[in-house]
């Protein structure tokens, strides 16, 4: 009896072996690639599939920008499953480039060097050891967005430096209450303010060495400047999508002004969900200048990378789809999303690419004028001091930092427990950790 | 003959009993041990050279120490929360207590159910000052914002209070069960000298039943050592980076997946699992929990609680 049943399990198993190989042996001869995207890139990344039908079989997965680094590393211990091409965080090729992970490989020679030029310096990031190692999807340059209509009523004047911004600031507490300059949280406080002071805090200067000094004037600087906006309640110390803030801030149509990246426009202070600003009121600004700079540096907060695996069958086809989402017209200005707008939503990083999405951001009433100037001119001005590092910095920023923000109020102290963190963390991934 | 074909066939049945137990042990207990010992040399970011010493590393991670203070901090205040309030409680539910007594013990099981992810979005709410039940409690102690509770500091106290009202209850009932087992003819005696139902409890109760303590405290050491969802929700969802790896199998997890080092996970797996080991070998050879009941029969014990369980076994 006890055998009988032992033979059918045999017999089922063969049966479903049976049907999982088969497959495989039936299509050698058309490239197949696995592509991961997150909810953004969804649109594009189906409009590919369609359009490659019949030429390449594209498999499109939706998985949240920080999958794919916890994931490889399992991947890497059943040596199987790695996607042939995936949208992830910009720091997630420090890590991935890394020989003991091995998730990204070297692209100079898969696309012409014409591909390659058409970003000038847009995929600096990208680059490391001589060699090209991603591809940047778009640039999440900060810059000043400001609503124009709170501007004209209070009688504001956009800031030109840091400290004329943070006047405003004190300006709003005692006339204006409940009124916003943004919020800190997420990458805020980074993005905003610590990498556009060039504050260093994850200046990778080699493999083995990052430069981390909390204690800079470059950090102290804007601990100090911007302490009494935090007292004061104007600069949040939430994040901007925190339910709480978008729905007495945002919503209620209180924020006056805000650093924030260039995709904060169509994804934080426009949709209905998030901010819902009514059309006609923002505009953007070029960034405060910090006392005593000559450049008013901006700091990215995102600006998602594209990297092929070194285990794709078809590194060419891969890299193919990252080419399509960064130049293709059909990506950048058309496809629809769930929301009813068209086209990409962040500013391409790809020259040729955002030329067509100039067009179309120039062309939107929604802005009170013309977004796109700003934003080029800071595109130009990215701190490139800060560089992808091999610890996770971000996670970092999100959890050590803003807790000891929420916790002692006091920017110093984030900045501190921050670095320290990051520090060791640096160290135990085989950093030296300088302070210059 | 016929003594010889019984037990045969009884140990066939406890085979079959012991097969499915042995299977998930087996699978999910031995193979996962003797696969994290292999991992343990490999080569990752943090031990670049691969080796044994990936043990020290673990142990001189900057997260290690923190991690200990906050977990023997916890387990310093469960532990002894959890044997004084269950013991105590077991014992008064095993006075007479009328005709409530079942819905009294039903009572007992219920916060049983909130456990885990469901307790971090209970004690969420309780200890959210604007939508608090006891909003008036937490007023009359001056709390009237949520960050004067939720700080990494405060997390032993209340990890702590989650954990103790998750576990009580079921442990409450299983002492009560070993209560049970007590002989009412030793009861009776005890009463008859004069004992009153304090003196009853303590003296007379409490040591035939304490075996069943000092199973439960290995239990809930081994557990408490081991704490990882309520944190790992909490800084997640609830209040990021506020308990980044807080416990150990949060700093194993952050390990193994953020930084790829497997090795590292492995060996502090395989350190947290000897206490727990030592726990297990402590409760099988010093007390007489698994004894079964010929040997119990063979010692001739002396007294009438472990012969009444004796009886239940055979």
């Amino acid at each position: 009896m006890k055998r009988k049943y032992s033979m059918m399990a045999v017999a089922i198993a063969a049966v479903v072996g049976g049907t999982m190989v088969a497959p495989i042996a039936a299509q050698a001869a058309k490239p197949s690639i696995t592509i991961w995207v997150d909810a953004p890139r969804l649109p594009g990344a189906k409009l590919y599939a369609q359009i490659m039908k019949g030429k390449v079989d594209v498999k499109v997965e939706l998985h949240g920008q920080s999958d794919l680094v916890n994931k490889v590393q399992l991947f890497n211990r059943v040596k199987k499953g790695w996607p042939d091409v995936v949208f992830g965080p910009p720091n997630d090729v420090a890590v991935l480039r890394n020989p003991l992970i091995n998730d990204a490989m070297a692209l100079d020679s898969l696309a012409p060097a014409s591909f390659w030029k058409g970003f000038g310096n847009g995929n600096n990031w990208c680059k490391a050891d001589g060699k090209i190692w991603c591809v940047k999807n778009d640039l999440a340059q900060t810059v000043l967005w400001y609503d124009t209509k709170l501007f004209k009523d209070f009688g504001y004047t956009v800031p030109k430096t840091m400290e004329q911004f943070v006047a405003m600031g004190m300006d709003i507490a005692k006339n204006h209450p409940g009124y916003s300059l943004g919020a800190l949280g997420s990458q805020g406080a980074y993005s905003s303010y610590l990498w556009p002071s060039q504050c260093p805090l994850n200046q990778e200067k080699s493999a083995t060495r990052v430069v981390i000094n909390g204690a800079s004037a470059k950090c102290t600087r804007v601990a100090t400047l911007i302490q009494p906006l935090i007292d004061n309640g104007v600069l949040s110390k939430t994040a901007p999508w925190d339910a709480g803030y978008i729905k007495d801030v945002g919503q209620a149509g209180k924020v006056v002004a805000t650093i924030g990246p260039s995709w904060f426009g169509e994804f934080v202070i426009r949709p209905a969900s998030s901010w819902a600003v009514p059309a006609g009121r923002i505009a953007t600004a070029p960034m405060p200048m910090w006392p005593g700079e000559t450049v008013n540096y901006s700091g990215e907060w995102g600006g998602g990378i594209y990297t092929v695996s070194p285990h794709s069958k078809f590194p060419k086809e891969a890299l193919a789809f990252a080419q399509f989402m960064v130049s293709d017209k059909r990506n950048i200005v058309s496809v629809l999303n769930p929301d009813g707008s068209h086209g990409a939503p962040t500013f391409p990083a790809y020259g040729p690419g955002n030329a067509l999405w100039h067009a179309k951001i120039s062309g939107d009433p929604y802005y009170a004028s013309d977004p796109f100037p700003a934003m080029l001119e800071q595109s130009q001005k990215i701190f490139s001091g800060e560089k992808p590092v091999r610890y996770d910095t971000n996670s970092a920023m999100e959890g050590t930092f803003a807790n000891a923000l929420s916790s002692s109020g006091k920017l110093s102290d984030a900045i501190t427990a921050f670095t320290g963190y990051i520090s060791s963390l640096a160290q135990q991934l085989g950093y030296e950790v300088t302070k210059s | 003959m016929a003594k010889v074909k019984r037990y045969k066939y009884r140990n066939t049945a406890m085979y079959l009993m012991l097969a499915p137990y042995m299977a998930f042990l087996i699978g999910f207990g031995l193979i996962p041990i003797v696969m994290a010992v292999f991992e343990v040399p490999q080569k990752s970011l943090t031990n670049q050279n691969g080796g044994w010493d990936a043990f020290k590393i673990v142990v001189h991670d900057f997260r290690f120490m923190p991690a200990a203070r906050h977990v023997l901090g916890f387990m310093a205040i469960f532990v002894p929360l959890m044997l004084f309030f269950v013991l105590a409680m077991a014992l008064m539910l095993d006075l007479d207590a009328g005709k409530w007594k079942k819905y009294v013990r039903l009572a007992y099981i219920v916060p049983a159910s909130i456990s885990g992810a469901v307790a971090v979005l209970v004690w969420y709410v309780i200890l959210q000052p604007t939508i608090s039940p006891i909003k008036m409690i937490l007023r009359w102690l001056h709390i009237t914002q949520a960050q004067q509770i939720w700080q990494t500091q405060n997390l032993v106290f209340i990890l702590s209070l989650m954990a103790f009202f998750t576990a009580a209850g079921q442990w409450i009932l299983i002492q009560y069960g070993s209560l049970q087992s007590v002989s009412h003819e030793i009861i009776e005696a005890a009463r008859v000298d004069g004992c009153n139902p304090f003196q009853l409890a303590l003296r007379i109760k409490l040591p035939l039943i304490s075996k069943y303590v000092v199973y439960m405290g290995v239990l809930v050491f081994a557990g408490g050592l081991q704490i990882f969802v309520e944190p790992q929700i909490l800084n997640q969802s609830v209040y990021q980076g506020i308990a980044s790896a807080w416990s150990f199998d949060q700093l194993s997890y952050e390990l193994a997946f953020t930084t790829g080092d497997f090795g590292g996970a492995s060996a502090l797996s395989i350190l947290l699992l000897i206490p727990s080991l030592l726990g297990a070998l402590i409760v099988i050879f010093k007390t007489d929990m698994f004894d079964d009941a010929t040997t119990l029969h063979r010692k001739k014990v002396k007294k009438h609680g472990k012969m009444k369980r004796a009886e239940a076994l055979s």
